[in-house]
Order: structure tokens, then C-alpha cells, then sequence
């Protein structure tokens, strides 16, 4: 639309001194515009309000409610608050997941990051057969929240598992590790970082962004390797951190498929891998509580919506965009 | 947007608004029209004299080729009737079924256990079958009584038993005799079962029990035998002080080395027959009951035997295994009954069904079934139920409250933390205890 003055030409930028053009006739030929506009959008927009923006509707109502899914949603009791009230302060089994949701997040989403600039870091650069090694260290995150993937995972960590076979090599006799309650967590955090596919590619784009002159004017100034990383590379890739941070963050709450297929559903052993959607999903299906879960899920949107906020704000201090003069 | 009308006449520009609108008024109808046709068909599915009906259940490959045949005989004697089978493992069952009710879209007929009975017929979602046993279009003349009564929540007919069951505890014969161990025996107390295990473990070097502290069926039993029961109606029937007894019995097995590691003990309390430890060859013993012998027998080279569950079998009862109900907003609710009744009762169905989901709840057919059955396991296990029933006593529990399968997880999860040492058994009692109440919304 910029550049429509400089047409003269278009008769809609010759127009100014014509004011029978600027008229109603433009306007419906506008509104046809918008209304075609509409039409080649409206297999999004209906699944949009249809999938998405009245079920949530329902479910916020649905929060208020005692409804389960055995009955017809206007048979469900309007109870106010009493979801919220006995989510925060009657429920203990949801703060503890809160607590494993937390932790989780804590502790994979820097980790699975941290991995994948590593990798990205070693495959940016010219070799022969670069281009098959960043398939294969993309596919696991192909298989990402497989079902499959997470069956691997659960016998290779058994007590009979591969990787207790692989310590037994060394003498060492490993642990139970999915059915021992202080180690499942990790396990499933293990599998998290080892999916870092999709952050390590996104890196890797970042990383060929940032100008060769710069790693050469550092050399000639003698900087040493680490310098270069923490001068160049990380405030030249923040805002592709950035990026990654907030959507594996968001990623890392909402951990589900392999929380459940590791515990059977149940979140155990003894709730240690109870992620907050897993007891979501336990509150809404198993128990049929379906207004409680509908009140989890709500205040889950929240939290992850004022997180994220938040972290767009801590964003000002430490992401630099190197076209400045637009921000 | 610049393209579309730099260059176009006048006379061009009337006609595309026209067919965009068009477009507009198709895009929004087509799918409209498609989901009205969609509805369209499921309504015309009962006309013209055809009836589809729905099934829905749980279970193992045997038991859907069972069933498949049984149903098809159905359809032999009545051509008008045609059925849509959908059947899966135990995990995920009632998830599928909740999801399938609240869309509206629950099968004709579906399997639920006591598990759930009490939740789904609470809501209004079974079919009360009282009116057609009234009028002779539902037979239950040949059930036992406490089984038909076990179908009844809040004075409704909620389902009917397809089978009848009780706590069996399965042992591992092969382990036993090739270390020259004596068997286990009905009747033996719980702690002389314990040092049986326990004696167990040490010969064989295989740990003699499965640790049943987390098994709600095997506490069920104990607090009977003290004179408690799981529930009383729709309160808790049990206090602190049983339940600490009880975690202290386990505590004490553990050290005597009569259950595995708390790890594989863990792995035993999952719901899955096949992932029962003395099926997976882990422990000497598991707590199931006694219909599941022969399906555990699928998964292991042992012979197995079954007895009841330690301490005076006469707290075990009749329970019906699981039940066939009836959806209430079917479209076709007496031809779903009559199917119900025709599984129940016809003798050739009963033939074909056999012991799979526990003995007949027809005692004619039980007879028939008993007589004729060849599998060793099997008979065994009618066997066994059969000597066992002589010894039940006169008040058997009433179908568990809603909540029931709340408090069992909550059990296990509880159970589990004083298996691994992170609760003592008091502890471990009281959360338990808290916990059960707030399942049952007991105040």
C-alpha cells in the first residue's frame, strides 16, 4: 500500500482531486474486498469458534460448575467458586503437581536449550555430510510426543533396562530408574532434553544470521574462542533465544504423553511424575470431575499467559535486536 | 489487494461480488449440510425394520472372539438385528466410555464393573432394568440372588452380572514343587501365609508374594474378617486404627523378605492381568480373582493354583465380575435388553461366553458350562469357586458408592508411600482415611 502514490496511474491514488471516487462506491467495493477476504479465511475461522473459542467459553462456564461428563451439560450445578477454593486451598494432590510441573520445567527447559545451541553450535559449520548429521539429530524430536518413543524410554530405564546393561559394563548396578520415586522425574526430564530438535534447528538458522566479519575482527583483536561466544554469539542469537525460551517453556508445562504412558496414567510412582496436565486429565476422565478440571485448566492458561508475560519482560534487558532504530 | 482491481472494467466489476457472496453463502452452508446429513443418518439408522446396536467392552482377544460368536448366534435367531462392536483393553476403557457419554453418543450396550456401576447409574445413565424384569423381558429367575442384588444401586436395576467372581490368590505351582515347597491352603491366617512366603523367598530365591497392601479387594477381605467392611452405604466403613493394622501386616512381610523390592511391587499394582507378577515370574503369589486364573495362565509356563485370599474365606463373597447395562437415552432399549437377557440366560450363548467373564450368573447355564468345560484352568477355577461359594457368609457388601475408584487409586498411591519408606503405616493410615472420605464426599 506504500507505494500506491507513486502510481499515478491507479486511479484510487489519482483520486484526492476526484471526490466522486472517494465515495460510497469505494466503500462497498472495500467491504466485497473484506467480505472475499473472509470467505478464503473461514475454514480457519470456523474451526477457530467452533474448536476453539466456544469450547473454551463452555469450560470457563463449565469452571463454576460441578458438571460431569456422565450428564448433559444443562444438568450441571452452578457452585461458584467452590472449584477454585478447593484448588488452592483443600486440594494437596494439586500442589504437589504443581510442584513436579514446576520443577520439571525448571530444570529441562535450560537443560534441553543449553543442548541444543551445543549442537547447533557443532553443526554450523562446512563438512562433508553436515546435512545428515542435522537430520539425525533432528529426528528424535520427529518422534517427539510419540506414545512409542516413550514405551522405548520406560524399558530402556527399567530396572532390567539397557541402560542399567550399559552400567552393568562398568561394574556400577543402576537403580529402578522409571519406578523409583526419586529418579522418574528425571527420567522423563532426560527425555525431554534429548527432543531438542526443534530449538537446535532454530538455533542453527540464528547462527548463520550472525555476520563472519565480526568473529574476524574479534580474532584479529585476539579474543579467545569463549570471549567470542559470550560477545558475539549469545547477544547476536538472543533474540533466537528468546524465541526458543518462551515456547519451550510453554512446551515444558504442558508436558503430557510421556508423564502418562511412563505411570500408566496414574502419575506414579507415589505421584512423582504427576505433571499438572496428567492430574488435569486424571481429575476430568478418571474421576469425572469435569468442573474441577475445567478450573484447573483456567487457572493453567493464566499462569502460563502471566509466565510468559513475564518473561517478555525480563526480554528488555538482555535481548538485543540489531535493528535498533525500529524498536 | 492492488492487483485484484487496477485494470478491470466496470462492466467486469458487477459480476465477481455476486459469486464471492455465493461463495460466502456455500462456504457457510456446505459444512452446515454435511453435519445435518451426518445427524440425518444416525437418526434413519433404526427404520425399515433393522436395528444396529451398539457394544462396547473391555477385555482381551479372547474374550471379543467369544463374544462375537455369541452375538452372532444372536443375529442368526433374529436377522433384524445387526451389532456395531467396538472392544479394547482394560486402560483407557472408562476414559472412552466418559468421553462417548458426554458427547451424547454411548453405546446401546456396554460392560462396566462395580468399579463405576454406582457412578453412571447416580447420573442417570443406566438404563433401570426393574421394569423389564417385572415384565419377563429380562430373566433373572436362575441368578443367585446377592448377584442380582449387586446390580442394584439406590433401588435400581443398574446392570447385569455377566459373570460371577471372588478374591483368588494365584500361586505359581511349578516354582513351589521344583523346590520341593508345600502349596498354600484356604484358611491359612495371614501371618501364617506371610512366613510361608517368606520361607519362600529364601528357598527359592524368588520373592514369595506380591505385597497386597495396595490391592483394595485383599483389604476389603481383612477388614471383613475383623468385623469391618469397605463401606457402610455410603460412608467408610473402616477407621484409622484397621487401616494402620494393616499397612503394619505389610511392613512386617517386607521385613521378613516375603514381597519383592518396593520398584517391582509397584510394577505389580498395575491393573493389567499380564503384568501380575506371577505371570511376569517376579513373585510366587499375585491377588486377583479367581476367574483370572486361566487368563493369567496365557502369559506363563507355570502351572498356577488358586485359593482364597488368607484369614476365613467365609468374608470373601459372590461378586459379579462385571455387568452388560443398558444405555437410557438408546434409541432401541428393548431390543438392548433382549440381547442382555439372550447372553445372560440362553443356554447355547452361555456355551459359547463360557468362564471368561467369571462363572455364568445363570445357575442353569453354570451347570451346563461346569459339566462341559474341557480347559483345565478353567475347570479349576469353577472348582475352586464352587467349594469356596459353600463357605460365604450371610451379609455380603452391597455394590461400592460413587467414588469407589477414587478411593482405590487413592489406596495404592498411599500404600505405595509406605512401601517405599516414605510413610510409616500410621502416617500412611491417616492420609488414607482423609483421602477416602474426600472420594465418597464424606464429611
Amino acid at each position: 500500500m506504500a507505494q500506491m502514490p507513486v502510481r499515478p496511474t491507479d486511479p484510487a491514488s489519482a483520486a484526492p482531486a476526484a471526490p466522486d471516487d472517494r465515495g460510497p462506491g469505494r466503500r462497498v467495493r472495500r467491504r466485497r474486498e473484506n467480505l472475499a477476504g473472509y470467505v478464503f479465511l473461514s475454514p480457519w475461522l470456523l474451526g477457530l469458534i467452533g474448536i476453539t473459542a466456544i469450547p473454551m467459553l463452555i469450560s470457563l462456564y463449565l469452571s463454576f460448575t460441578d458438571y460431569s461428563p456422565l450428564i448433559p451439560l444443562t444438568e450441571a450445578n452452578w457452585i461458584g467458586l467452590d472449584n477454585y477454593r478447593r484448588m488452592f486451598t483443600a486440594d494437596q494432590s494439586y500442589w504437589h503437581a504443581v510442584q513436579v510441573t514446576v520443577t520439571f520445567a525448571l530444570v529441562a527447559v535450560p537443560l534441553k536449550l543449553a543442548a541444543a545451541l551445543a549442537v547447533a553450535m557443532l553443526l554450523n559449520r562446512t563438512m562433508r555430510g553436515i546435512s545428515v548429521f542435522r537430520g539425525l539429530f533432528y529426528l528424535p524430536s520427529l518422534l517427539g510426543g510419540s506414545v512409542a518413543l516413550a514405551i522405548v524410554w520406560v524399558s530402556m530405564f527399567n530396572r532390567d533396562g539397557a541402560f542399567n546393561s550399559f552400567l552393568a559394563l562398568f561394574g556400577i548396578e543402576g537403580l529402578p530408574w522409571v519406578n523409583d520415586p526419586d529418579w522418574a522425574l528425571s527420567t522423563l526430564i532426560l527425555l525431554a532434553v534429548w527432543q531438542f530438535g526443534a530449538p537446535m534447528v532454530i538455533f542453527l538458522a540464528g547462527l548463520k544470521q550472525v555476520p563472519v566479519e565480526l568473529y574476524e575482527a574479534a580474532s584479529v583483536d585476539g579474543a579467545s574462542g569463549w570471549r567470542k561466544f559470550v560477545h558475539i554469539t549469545l547477544p547476536m542469537l538472543s533474540p533466537v533465544i528468546f524465541f526458543n525460551l518462551v515456547l519451550e517453556t510453554i512446551n515444558g508445562f504442558q508436558g503430557f504423553t510421556s508423564a502418562f504412558v511412563l505411570s500408566n496414567g496414574t502419575g506414579g510412582p507415589v505421584d512423582s511424575t504427576l505433571m499438572y496436565t496428567l492430574n488435569l486429565y486424571i481429575a476430568g476422565f478418571v474421576d469425572l470431575d469435569m468442573g474441577y478440571a475445567s478450573a484447573m485448566a483456567w487457572v493453567f492458561l493464566l499462569v502460563i499467559g502471566a509466565i510468559t508475560v513475564l518473561l517478555f519482560n525480563t526480554g528488555r534487558f538482555w535481548v538485543h535486536y540489531s535493528d535498533n532504530e525500529e524498536r | 489487494m492492488e492487483p485484484i482491481t487496477r485494470g478491470i472494467t466496470p462492466a467486469q466489476r458487477t459480476v465477481p461480488p455476486l459469486s464471492r457472496r455465493r461463495l460466502l453463502a456455500a462456504a457457510l452452508t456446505v459444512p452446515l449440510l454435511l453435519g445435518a446429513a451426518a445427524c440425518g443418518g444416525d437418526d434413519e439408522g433404526g427404520s425399515g425394520g433393522k436395528t444396529e446396536l451398539s457394544i462396547y467392552w473391555w477385555g482381551a482377544e479372547k474374550r471379543a472372539e467369544l463374544t462375537d460368536q455369541a452375538l452372532a448366534l444372536y443375529t442368526q435367531k433374529n436377522p433384524d438385528v445387526t451389532f456395531k462392536k467396538t472392544w479394547q483393553g482394560n486402560q483407557g476403557y472408562f476414559d472412552k466410555l466418559a468421553t462417548l457419554t458426554a458427547g451424547g453418543n454411548a453405546p446401546d450396550i456396554f460392560q462396566i464393573d462395580d468399579n463405576y456401576i454406582s457412578e453412571y447409574a447416580g447420573r442417570g445413565v443406566t438404563l433401570d432394568l426393574t421394569e423389564y424384569t417385572g415384565n419377563g423381558k429380562l430373566d433373572v429367575s436362575k441368578f443367585p440372588e446377592s448377584l442380582l442384588k449387586y446390580g442394584e444401586v439406590d433401588g435400581k436395576l443398574a446392570g447385569i452380572a455377566m459373570g460371577e467372581n471372588t478374591q483368588g490368590l494365584v500361586y505359581d505351582k511349578t516354582l513351589l514343587s521344583k523346590n520341593k515347597l508345600p502349596e498354600p491352603k484356604t484358611g491359612m491366617s495371614w501371618e501364617e501365609f506371610i512366613d510361608w512366603a517368606a520361607n519362600v523367598s529364601k528357598t527359592a530365591n524368588l520373592p514369595g508374594t506380591q505385597d497386597a497392601s495396595a490391592v483394595y479387594q485383599a483389604l476389603w477381605v481383612y477388614l471383613r474378617q475383623g468385623g469391618k467392611d469397605l463401606y457402610a452405604g455410603k460412608q467408610l466403613g473402616f477407621d484409622e486404627a484397621d487401616i494402620t493394622k494393616w499397612f503394619a501386616l505389610w511392613k512386617g512381610a517386607r521385613d521378613k523378605g516375603a514381597t519383592p523390592t518396593p520398584d517391582v511391587i509397584h510394577e505389580g499394582n498395575a491393573s493389567d492381568v499380564s503384568k501380575q507378577l506371577v505371570a511376569t515370574g517376579k513373585a510366587g503369589t499375585s491377588w486377583v480373582w479367581a476367574n483370572q486364573m486361566p487368563e493369567l495362565k496365557k502369559s506363563t509356563d507355570s502351572e498356577l493354583g488358586v485359593i482364597a485370599y488368607p484369614g476365613d474365606p467365609s468374608a470373601q463373597w459372590a461378586r459379579a465380575s462385571m455387568y452388560f447395562s443398558a444405555f437410557r437415552g438408546s434409541k432401541h432399549k428393548d431390543v438392548a435388553v433382549d440381547v442382555i437377557n439372550f447372553l445372560a440366560n440362553d443356554p447355547e450363548a452361555g456355551k459359547i461366553l463360557g468362564t471368561d467373564r467369571g462363572l455364568p450368573p445363570n445357575l442353569d447355564v453354570r451347570k451346563q458350562v461346569a459339566d462341559t468345560v474341557s480347559d483345565p484352568n478353567m475347570k479349576q477355577t469353577i472348582a475352586v469357586q464352587d467349594e469356596l461359594g459353600k463357605k460365604f457368609g450371610p451379609n455380603p457388601p452391597t455394590v461400592p458408592p460413587q467414588g469407589h475408584s477414587k478411593v482405590r487409586s487413592e489406596l495404592v498411591r498411599v500404600a505405595e508411600e509406605v512401601v517405599y519408606g516414605r510413610q510409616t503405616p500410621e502416617q500412611g493410615a491417616a492420609s488414607f482415611v482423609t483421602a477416602a472420605k474426600a472420594a465418597i464426599g464424606q464429611s
